[in-house]
């Protein structure tokens, strides 16, 4: 089992379509899941915890226990989602596949969150301040995605119609996973705080900021400076 | 593949040209390629089974309503739950009956079992989908503190299912449709258009009497 779990980690790193192919097949994926959901773990640990370098302490621990966990409650709330989308237009897969496919994507996404953990680490050593550092995190995320659209695609078929259904079910990740992630701030920690707090207060949502983001912009025009909740 | 447990476009129409059809119908095409208009189209279709299906549709509708009504919590759960069951049930009853009838005022070989079969596979379709985001929307609706973002956030829902409703709906009604002429292919596919102009507003209509949707009212 030992040996099957770790031909899929390497799976999910260099054949993306044999994955999505195993997945689409259904029949047994508990190697699949196992390698995936340990993927999360530690890939996804890996990276939060790294986040937190810029503050240290307990911050460190925090956001190694609370990136993954972001990533597994998106995925739990979304697959539904994934699975009625794709059924409505016509790429039907057993919610089994569904699930091992969207698990396999999230599993190749904290890998690559792993791998750019050292960047995320050496930028803050050499003195990357808050503001550049979400920045640099959020591109990171965004190289992460793309990964893992790698293997959704391939799984949902690589044409126009597959397209549609993985920018939909893109949307709802995106929206879904990002207030999930913003409920549960802080990873990075803010300089100015004295001490580390497991949660951040409630303060809006992600939306709200984005919304305020929009209007000061239009308000204040071109070159509006904003200000960070 | 697949355990389909629900109905998708590809189990409405297979691939196979003039031929396909609804399951649960036949084609039964005159023997000369002109006169393919004239094709009568014999359903074996399950008014039951469609039945059936379209309340879990609506059914499937109503937890989207429960997860956008959990913001508000205790009566407006029910009220949510109504409404957005309603505005794709307004499209079923409105809206069906209607697009048979232009149907057959053009003379396009459709019947009532037919439309009724089509008709709820796609409001079928939509209260899967809805269904599917509920667990999202439950999410998005309770933790966004600005009422406008969760409006919009509603809106998507519906918006995103409506669609993909409706485009179950046109697909499986221009399938039932092949093999016409030209021109009754074409006047066909205006009044699908129309009607689909028609449903977004219907269902819009309906939709609005959503309490998390009346921001600023």
């Amino acid at each position: 089992m030992n040996a099957a779990i770790l031909q899929a980690l390497d799976e999910l790193l260099r054949s993306p379509r044999q994955v999505a192919e195993r997945a689409r097949a259904g029949g047994d994926l508990r190697a699949l899941f196992i390698a995936s959901v340990s993927a999360i773990i530690m890939g996804a640990g890996v990276f939060g915890a790294t986040l937190a370098t810029s503050r240290g302490g307990a911050q460190l621990l925090y956001s190694g226990v609370k990136l993954p966990f972001a990533l597994i409650a998106t995925l739990l709330l979304v697959v539904p989602a994934f699975h009625a989308i794709a059924s409505g237009l016509g790429r039907p897969l057993s919610f089994s596949g569904m699930i091992g496919l969207t698990l396999a994507a999230a599993g190749r996404a904290a890998l690559v969150l792993s791998a750019l953990s050292p960047l995320i680490w050496l930028s803050f050593d050499r003195g990357l301040t808050y503001h550049p550092g979400v920045l640099l995190a959020t591109a990171c995320y965004a190289v992460a995605g793309v990964a893992a659209l790698g293997i959704v695609l391939r799984g949902i078929g690589f044409d126009g119609r597959g397209f549609v259904i993985v920018g939909l079910f893109g949307a709802v990740v995106m929206s879904t996973g990002g207030q999930t992630a913003w409920m549960l701030r802080p990873f990075l920690g803010r300089p100015a705080d004295a001490s580390v707090p497991f949660l951040r207060g409630r303060e809006g949502s992600l939306f709200d900021a984005l919304e305020l983001s929009m209007k000061q912009s239009l308000d204040a025009g071109p070159g509006a400076r904003y200000e960070s909740r | 593949m697949t355990d389909q447990s629900f109905p998708t476009l590809s189990s409405i129409c297979s691939s196979s040209g003039a031929a396909t059809a609804l399951p649960g119908t036949q084609v039964v095409s005159e023997s000369a390629p002109e006169q393919a208009p004239q094709a009568l189209v014999q359903e074996l279709s399950d008014p039951r089974r469609d039945l059936t299906r379209l309340a879990s549709g609506l059914g499937f509708a109503a937890l989207y309503g429960l997860a956008l009504g959990a913001r508000l919590g205790g009566a407006s759960l029910l009220r949510h739950a109504l409404a957005s069951s309603a505005g794709l049930a307004a499209v079923g009853v409105l809206g069906m009956p209607a697009l048979f009838v232009l149907l057959a005022l053009v003379n396009a070989p459709v019947s009532p079992a037919a439309m009724l079969s089509v008709g709820a596979r796609a409001l079928g379709s939509a209260g899967f989908v809805l269904a599917g985001l509920a667990p999202s929307a439950a999410l998005l609706s309770v933790s966004i503190e600005s009422a406008t973002a969760a409006a919009f956030v509603a809106q998507g829902g519906l918006l995103l299912s409506g669609g993909i409703g409706l485009y179950q709906l046109v697909s499986s009604v221009r399938r039932l449709l092949t093999g016409l002429s030209f021109g009754l292919r074409m006047k066909s596919t205006a009044l699908l258009l129309a009607f689909c102009v028609f449903a977004v507003l219907l269902a819009c209509r309906v939709w609005c009497a959503l309490p998390i949707l009346q921001v600023g009212r």
